[in-house]
């Protein structure tokens, strides 16, 4: 279906082609340690690291 | 738009979400989320587009008005300000993989608006901005700890 003709001629807001990124999801999809599996591999272990690294408190070190 | 207006206005976003061939469940979940942001008067929907991809990598765009069966998203339709240029839907579609659909979305964070007000009123000029991704997040703690271990 077209678009509506306001859209048609007009300067665009984006002005650059659109790269992909990463798709989020990657950093759930389990590892090499497999799901429940020991190491970081883990579904659950990549959860807790997301958790501890947006957790006030924890301070960088430089 | 008068300057009041601009200075008033929140930082505009926008994403593109793909749903890969077969991919798709769309269980009206996505619209009652999207209109809970909306009516808590977190975001205002500016736009939206439906974008289809082809095997030859031709792209259709729909209009969220063609879309059918809107159910409740019918009520956010009329408010769209239509901000998206013909010009936008091959940069925006640049992205997708062929065979794919996906939703384009531009939202203004009202969350926001008075805080980046404050700024400019305060004579603050944003020099940049961005998202970190989730991956990246992971890779430095991961790191991190990687490092503490060998301590």
């Amino acid at each position: 279906m077209p678009l509506r003709p306001a859209r048609v001629g007009r300067v665009g807001v984006i002005g650059h082609p659109v790269a992909k990124t990463a798709v989020v999801a990657a950093a759930v999809t389990p590892g090499p340690g497999g799901p429940g599996g020991p190491g970081r591999g883990a579904p659950i272990a990549k959860t807790a690291v997301v958790a501890a690294a947006v957790t006030p408190g924890r301070r960088r070190r430089i | 738009m008068t300057d009041t207006a601009i200075n008033e206005l929140g930082p505009v976003d926008y994403l593109v979400v793909e749903f890969p061939v077969g991919a798709s469940n769309f269980t009206g979940e996505m619209a009652k989320e999207l209109l809970s942001l909306v009516d808590r008067g977190t975001i205002r929907v500016i736009d939206v587009l439906v974008l289809t991809k082809n095997s030859d990598g031709t792209v259709d765009a729909m209009e969220l008005s063609d879309v059918p069966n809107l159910g409740d998203l019918q009520v956010m339709e009329a408010q769209l300000a239509e901000l998206l240029a013909a010009d936008d839907v091959e940069m925006l579609a640049a992205a997708m993989e062929p065979g794919s659909t996906a939703g384009v979305l531009i939202w203004e964070n009202l969350w926001a608006a008075p805080f980046a007000s404050a700024v400019r009123q305060s004579g603050g000029q944003m020099i940049a901005n961005g998202r970190i991704p989730i991956q990246a997040i992971i890779a430095s703690i991961e790191a991190d700890e990687a490092s503490t271990e060998g301590d």
